[in-house]
């Protein structure tokens, strides 16, 4: 019986906790959105740190990023080419090229590479700045960290994995064609017409839209992990090591939903 | 030391509670307050806080960032970003546990001989280090 309770107990927290914690995050969301509204926080400062966040986030890891998807792409379209031919079905191997690679896996992988990157080291600077008392200090100089710390990166973020996977899926595009094509232009026409059935609206507003999510995630969950640490050194690494395992559920929820929404 | 935290917004205070953005250089933290409060450009910013650290006499800071700094520089820079947000009343508090590579009370009336004061400065520590401040 006293099992049973504890059990209960304990299921009933967790709950409480997760509640608690989507919570936190739809009030810290409806807080940036409210400031991004404002006039306010549109001026000369914000812009330039957005711009930073950008730099720091995609452009300071261009060349590795493009390297990493170039060499994702080729090994996968190598795959997919030897099986389709494999099996007799080469006629479909730049719609299967394009499914799995550009609609799929790219942008995923690069969610997931922005969040290993800039979500982890955005975590442990926000729990440094919280357990150091500088959010506090700079209450007090009345100089908002919305505006001046967060906003910039949750725009930055979106902004820059929208950017990356947008670039990953181009290059994957190209790829895909030189490698089922070859340096011939003679393919221009079937592969261009693949591209228009695959890519209607509803695919690319779906694929901007999952971008911009995955964007969010990388850059939301860590900020207000970081916001959570308890005012204790020790406790940095835990709040990291939470909000990092949030943001991998929070993409492979965005990559399910987007998947069910699309073939179910 | 209850007091001090209930101090209202017309007093800028220099604590160790309240320390500079550490990946910000000195320059950069004092020039956050006209950046943010008062909506100057970034040039204007930086120069008003180029300004400061040059009338306190410590201009030579300016590049450096928190973990850099000296405990009187660091003091130094949390000063200018009191200075610059022009409150009436400017409050340091508990400046021995800042200060603790210097004589203190020598040293902080160098600096308030330096910038250019308005308004008044109060110091709070504790009592039983009044023998350093002679009336």
């Amino acid at each position: 019986m006293n099992y049973l309770a504890a059990s209960v107990e304990s299921l009933g927290a967790k709950i409480i906790g997760g509640l608690t914690v989507g919570y936190g995050l739809l009030a810290f969301l409806t807080e940036a959105f409210l400031a991004l509204l404002d006039r306010n926080t549109w001026n000369r400062a914000t812009f330039d740190v957005v711009i930073k966040q950008v730099y720091f986030t995609a452009v300071q890891i261009l060349p590795v990023f493009l390297t990493y998807a170039l060499v994702i792409s080729w090994v996968i379209i190598t795959i997919i080419l030897s099986t389709a031919r494999d099996f007799g079905l080469a006629e479909f191997a730049s719609e299967m090229t394009i499914r799995v690679l550009v609609l799929e896996l790219l942008p995923f992988l690069t969610a997931l590479y922005i969040a290993l990157r800039s979500g982890s080291a955005m975590n442990t600077e926000i729990a440094l700045m919280q357990v150091n008392n500088e959010l506090e200090a700079l209450a007090h100089c009345k100089v908002p960290p919305m505006q001046f710390e967060f906003l910039p990166r949750l725009i930055g973020g979106v902004i820059s994995v929208v950017a990356l996977a947008s670039l990953a899926c181009l290059l994957a595009l190209l790829m895909g064609y030189l490698s089922i094509y070859g340096l011939n232009a003679a393919g221009f026409e079937p592969f261009t017409r693949t591209l228009a059935k695959i890519f209607d609206f509803r695919i690319v507003a779906g694929l901007l839209v999952k971008c911009a999510l995955f964007g969010l995630a990388v850059t939301l969950i860590p900020i207000t992990a970081g916001l959570e640490t308890p005012k204790k050194l020790f406790m940095v690494p835990v709040s990291v090591l939470r909000g990092m395992m949030r943001v991998f559920f929070a993409i492979m929820v965005i990559e399910v939903v987007s998947l069910a929404l699309k073939y179910i | 030391m209850a007091a001090i935290a209930e101090l209202g917004d017309d007093v800028a205070r220099v604590a160790l509670n309240l320390p500079l953005r550490a990946n910000l250089s000195a320059l950069d933290n004092i020039a956050l307050i006209p950046l943010y409060q008062r909506h100057f450009g970034a040039a204007e910013s930086i120069r008003q806080a180029h300004t400061l650290l040059a009338q306190l006499g410590h201009a030579d800071i300016a590049p450096l960032r928190d973990p850099d700094m000296t405990p009187a520089q660091r003091f130094v820079t949390q000063l200018a970003r009191a200075l610059i947000l022009k409150r009436p009343r400017l409050v340091i508090d508990r400046p021995g546990a800042m200060l603790y590579d210097v004589p203190y009370p020598l040293f902080i009336r160098q600096l308030a001989a330096q910038a250019d004061l308005s308004g008044t400065w109060e110091i709070y520590d504790f009592s039983w280090n009044q023998v350093l401040y002679p009336e």
